[in-house]
């Protein structure tokens, strides 16, 4: 069942000010949370949050595309031991 | 780091019917790419594989190998991975990077001192990071962006990276305040 329009989505409190001072200080801080189930808002669009697994932060930089999505979406908590993309390759 | 060590692209997986052919797992990030590589030898580079596709399975290729005529030699190709030389694979672009040259390389700080090495590179969807495992520490994570990896010198074997401030202090999450129908309860 999807969650009532009226409620809004559910962000944790403190993550609206960890993300305003964030951007406050001009710094390239990265945000530690392990509040993965906050969704993500546009006024997070530019930061960089490191994000609990359970065993690690897993760096998530917020794009306009993932607003709506959760943060647990983008830090997966079990490890994948396959064999992928050996010739994979990335862009800074 | 040198630019002729050899990648791993593939995995014989088992014979595939009397005729002496054989299923082939890629792990290439476009599968089929793997038969764009050539030559593809074993881990010590004794054997060439001269592969020619036959079929493709569910998550695999069937393909014949060159001097494999019978089941008893495609049964003894199994769990023989397949290298291709780096100097094969096609020239990345400007500002691109095989993850296969990231992994290994040393990550040092702006003074130059050692903080670890690049064990793996990751990307979940929110953007490429890599994996530094530290000689006697946890691995950490830091995003592969111009502000936290500035340089990246493959020739020399090393990326010069940017710690954000705390991001190796352990923090602990904070409390949740209780709600006033969950105290009702403990109580």
């Amino acid at each position: 069942m999807t969650r009532s329009v009226w409620k809004g989505p559910f962000v944790d409190g403190y993550m609206l000010g960890k993300a305003e001072k964030a951007r406050a200080s001009g710094r390239n801080d990265i945000i530690k949370t392990w509040s993965r189930r906050s969704t993500i808002l546009p006024q997070f669009v530019g930061l960089t949050f490191g994000v609990y697994n359970g065993n690690k932060f897993l760096p998530v930089s917020v794009s306009e595309n993932m607003i709506g999505h959760k943060f647990g979406e983008f830090a997966p908590t079990r490890t994948f031991k396959g064999h992928t993309g050996a010739d994979k390759k990335t862009k800074k | 780091m040198t630019q002729n060590h050899k990648i791993c692209v593939g995995v014989f997986l088992g014979p595939h019917g009397v005729r002496g052919q054989v299923r082939l797992g890629s792990f290439t990030d476009d599968p089929e790419s793997i038969f764009t590589y050539e030559p593809l030898t074993d881990e010590e580079g004794s054997r060439v594989f001269a592969l020619t596709a036959r079929g493709v399975g569910k998550d695999h290729y069937i393909v014949s190998v060159k001097g494999c005529a019978t089941r008893e030699d495609a049964e003894e190709l199994k769990g023989t991975r397949l290298y291709a030389a780096r100097d094969a694979l096609p020239p990345e672009g400007e500002g691109e990077y095989y993850h296969a040259d990231l992994i290994g390389l040393e990550a040092r700080d702006a003074s130059g001192a050692t903080i670890g090495v690049v064990e793996n590179v990751f990307d979940y969807g929110a953007g490429t990071f890599l994996e530094i495992k530290p000689a006697n520490a946890k691995s950490f994570m830091l995003p592969f962006k111009d502000a936290f990896v500035p340089v990246v010198d493959i020739k020399s074997g090393f990326v010069k990276v940017v710690l954000p401030e705390g991001w190796l202090t352990p923090e602990k999450p904070p409390k949740e305040k209780k709600k006033k129908s969950d105290i009702k309860r403990d109580e």
